[in-house]
């Protein structure tokens, strides 16, 4: 059936009402996905979202598309499996800094050597919000929280330069305090071919006192070019302890699917007989 | 010369030495002769040395358990006879690698030592002594030559002309030795009919076969035994119609990226084996939830833990049953023989995505690893069915901003609008949901959903849930998988001597058939033959069934399939046993 789209606008992306703590850094990275999308014209039946458990990756239930909030930590491999099945659609993954680098992480690194095209937006803000305010592998040193009354003695994980150093094709960071910036670097996300990564910034109002919008404000340096090789890029980043926004490299190289060279129709199976011609050649196999 | 119409043969040594390989030619030349055979693979979990042993059966009648017995042994070491003694038959020869030509009868069967290795060497290809065992073989049960050549021929078709020479050179070689040496101990194998409807294949690779032409596209999956052949089988086929199979990172990716591509629209499955369900098993629960099809296969070994990685055991239907936390609509199938694996599983994906919920194949290591005689598919038994899916002008009827993508209904299956329908946008959840996916925590609809989604899989069938055998019989002994081979070996045995027993084999066991098989089950003595410690198959059944008092269990957990021996005694005990309780009531 042939369907006349009107221009996606973002009234068509309103999911259900959200339930973030008024001022959660999660509403601006909502904003700017909704935006982005809309800017690229991209209609909510062409994207399927794929969140894993935590504030964050509510937004699958709070933006309308098709949406899939699985289970804590595993937003990567549904994602990708999603577009494996249908590479017509637009594929994003989003979820939180604990989702994607604590019980996520062995997805996280192996999304990132594979190369499908999805785009993966991490809600970092530092912090187990959900779950009322523990330790992330994302928290600062000497951090303090009901699970590290002490302080924190891990040193937090460096998403982005072992993104970096695996291969990942484009690894940018935002701040969900400068929705523009964050936006155009979404959009450009999810017009990348290949796997996509955007660790956003996106304060816990609630349970991370240390790493507040004021906190991104003062540290945070723009930097407006990709870097031009991996090396200078992990060089920036450690230069900064981490707090830079921009998009930080790009590579351009044929993504997982396309490297395949398959005339894909997984979705193509229809009611019926099985192909009995098909069996009689394959049963040759087996005599 | 005395006629023969049926071989047990065995083959053994140290890992690395050709063992399989060895098996498989003397298996498919059979098969090709027209003979029904059944083979084990006896292995380790490593992959040079060790001792690993190929067992093959070869019979006139269809048969579903490799034997107990060894007619031929051939063994490229000491350990080999060591180890498999037991098994031999008065009367059996045994072939052994050994430092000079010696013939001597020994306890009750004849020991042939020959310097196969030497040999070998002599001959220019030391690689070949298998071939020479295998051409000492074939003599011995008088096999026509030509019958290793065409095989011959065809399996180093690629390597060139030399290579096939040398290796019928070693056959007739073979053949030789046995006329000079053996020649008393010449039998006849009896020519049978040959027939071109028959399939010579294992269990794994009917499961992938039946997947594929049900038209699964997607495997992921992490390799383990005994399971990976399904994924390499699929690896190959795939890609030719539009699909691919992926090895990830993990288990866990393994069923999620499965369950990812199934919400998007494709039939597809994940395959492992106990260590592999036990990490997917917090996704059972995701794939349950959300209502999203997915077939798993787990492809039993002994565990728990690592276990006896490379042994056979059925210990895993407790986890299949009733693994995950919370409480989950799914369906367990287990095929009771390598030809119904191609069924079962294609009838899994039709319904994965009828009832929408995780559907369970259960294979076991003797079914899964082992190629038997089957007969060629019969097409017809599958119709493949997606269950509710709709099409944009269905959805769009709807007239839903939101589609309710859990909307109640009679059956509590609710219509499925798959990304990229342009009415039928919504959000599936882990959480619970009301009808349109959103989470909701509200009592009244939380119990309304879970009645709808424990519910809807009462009516799923397969088309074979189970398959009975004199079914009147007043002793019944019950099995799945693979133990179905002994049963009705244990089964004909007790028949001679005039006792009658029945067989019932379940291949569905959630939900459970129970009204079709009460009467299989009810005022009999009913015995289970399993391969676990706690009698799973029987402790299921009491669930369903009052056979507290009336049903007994054969177990055996030390890695191996039972023996049809075995179980015959035992049967024929606790059958004397149960005479003499009923005597003394009466
Ligand atoms: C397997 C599993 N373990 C633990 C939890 C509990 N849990 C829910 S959300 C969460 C952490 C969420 O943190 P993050 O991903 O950073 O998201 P945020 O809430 O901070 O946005 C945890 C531990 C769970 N749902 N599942
Ligand atoms: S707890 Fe923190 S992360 Fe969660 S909604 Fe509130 S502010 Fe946002
Ligand atoms: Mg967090």
């Amino acid at each position: 059936m042939s369907v006349e789209l009107k221009q996606p606008t973002l009234k068509d992306f309103k999911g259900d009402t959200s339930t973030w703590c008024p001022g959660c850094g999660h509403f601006s990275v909502m904003a700017g996905l909704q935006r982005a999308l809309v800017n690229l014209g991209i209609h909510p039946h062409e994207v399927i979202t794929v969140t894993g458990i935590g504030c964050s990756s509510k937004i699958s239930e709070y933006t309308r598309t098709y949406g899939f909030h699985t289970i804590h930590g595993r937003a990567l491999p549904v994602a990708q499996g999603a577009k494996m099945a249908a590479p017509e659609m637009h594929v994003i993954a989003a979820g939180g800094d604990g989702d994607g680098y604590g019980i996520g992480a062995g997805h996280f690194v192996h999304a990132v050597r594979r190369n499908i095209d999805l785009t993966y937006l991490v809600m970092d803000n530092s912090i187990y919000g959900l779950t009322k305010g523990q330790t992330s592998p994302r928290s600062q040193h000497d951090f303090v929280s009901k699970t590290t009354i002490k302080g924190n003695k891990e040193y937090p994980l460096d998403a982005l330069s072992i993104a970096i150093a695996n291969g990942a094709t484009f690894v940018a960071q935002a701040f969900s305090g400068d929705v523009k910036r964050m936006t155009e670097m979404i959009e450009k996300a999810i017009q990348h071919k290949g796997f996509s990564l955007v660790n956003i910034f996106s304060p816990c109002v609630t349970y991370n006192k240390v790493n507040t919008y004021d906190y991104y404000r003062d540290h945070l340096v723009t930097i407006d070019e990709p870097l031009s090789t991996r090396e200078e890029a992990i060089r920036v980043l450690k230069e900064h302890g981490g707090n830079v926004q921009g998009i930080l490299f790009v590579e351009e190289r044929d993504d997982f699917q396309k490297q395949l060279g398959i005339d894909w129709k997984m979705r193509d199976i229809e009611n019926g007989p099985m192909d009995e011609q098909m069996i009689r050649e394959l049963e040759k196999e087996f005599m | 010369m005395a006629s023969i119409r049926k071989l047990e043969w065995k083959v053994g040594g140290q890992q690395g030495e050709g063992i399989d390989s060895t098996g498989e030619i003397m298996t498919k030349t059979l098969f090709r002769y027209g003979y029904y055979v059944t083979t084990y693979k006896q292995f380790m979990s490593r992959i040079k040395g060790g001792h690993t042993n190929y067992k093959l059966r070869a019979t006139e009648h269809p048969t579903r358990h490799a034997g107990d017995d060894v007619d031929i042994l051939i063994a490229l070491d000491e350990e080999t006879l060591t180890v498999n003694r037991s098994e031999l038959v008065p009367g059996a020869i045994v072939i052994m690698e050994g430092k000079d030509v010696n013939i001597a009868e020994v306890e009750d069967y004849i020991l042939a030592t020959f310097p196969l290795k030497a040999i070998a060497t002599e001959l220019g290809n030391p690689l070949a002594k298998n071939m020479i065992a295998l051409g000492m073989t074939g003599a011995l049960i008088s096999l026509p030559v030509e019958e290793f050549y065409t095989f011959i021929e065809e399996q180093f078709a690629k390597k060139g002309k030399a290579v096939i020479d040398s290796n019928k050179a070693a056959v007739d070689k073979g053949y030789s030795l046995v006329q000079e040496h053996l020649k008393d101990h010449v039998k006849t194998l009896e020519a049978v009919p040959k027939n071109p409807d028959r399939l010579y294949i294992s269990g794994n690779e009917a499961t992938a076969f039946g997947s594929f032409m049900a038209g699964c596209r997607f495997l992921s999956a992490y390799p383990i035994t005994p399971a990976s052949e399904i994924m390499e089988w699929m690896s190959v086929h795939l890609p030719a119609v539009g699909g691919t199979i992926m090895q990830v990172e993990d288990e866990i990716a393994g069923i999620t990226f499965a369950i990812g591509a199934s919400f998007a629209g494709a039939r597809a499955m994940t395959s492992t084996s106990g260590p592999g369900l036990s990490l997917k098993t917090e996704a059972f629960g995701l794939a349950a939830l959300s209502e999203t099809p997915i077939v798993i296969v787990d492809s039993q070994r002994a565990g728990p833990s690592t276990g006896l990685p490379t042994k056979h055991e059925q210990s895993d239907l407790y986890h299949m049953l009733f693994g995950t936390h919370g409480e989950i609509p799914r369906i367990v199938l287990y095929p009771s023989s390598i030809e119904d694996a191609f069924y079962v599983a294609a009838e899994a994906f039709n319904l994965a995505e009828m009832y929408q919920c995780p559907v369970f194949v259960a294979l076991d290591l003797a079914l899964s690893m082992n190629r038997t005689t089957t007969p060629r598919i019969d097409a017809s038994r599958v119709v493949i069915n997606r269950g509710k899916i709709v099409t944009p002008e269905e959805a769009q009827k709807y007239g839903e901003f939101i589609f309710k993508r859990y909307r109640f209904t009679e059956d509590g299956i609710s219509p499925r609008a798959l990304p990229g329908n342009p009415y039928g946008v919504h959000t599936t959840s882990s959480n619970e949901h009301g009808e349109d996916g959103y989470i909701t925590e509200d009592p009244e609809i939380r119990t309304k959903i879970m009645q709808k989604r424990l519910g809807k899989i009462k009516t799923a069938r397969l088309s074979r849930p189970y398959y009975v055998v004199d079914g009147d019989a007043p002793v019944m002994l019950v099995g799945v998988g693979s133990v179905r081979g002994v049963i009705e070996e244990v089964k004909a045995r007790l028949a001679e001597e005039g006792i009658q027993v029945g067989g019932l084999f379940i291949q569905q066991l959630h939900p459970l058939p129970v009204e079709e098989i009460a009467p299989y089950l009810t005022d009999k003595t009913v015995i289970t033959v399993e391969n676990n410690y706690y009698g799973q198959l029987l402790n299921w059944l009491k669930i369903h069934f009052p056979i507290h008092a009336s049903s007994h269990k054969i177990t055996q957990y030390d890695g191996n399939p039972f023996k049809v021996g075995r179980v015959y005694h035992e049967v024929k005990e606790l059958i004397q046993d149960v005479r003499r309780t009923q005597a003394t009531h009466a």
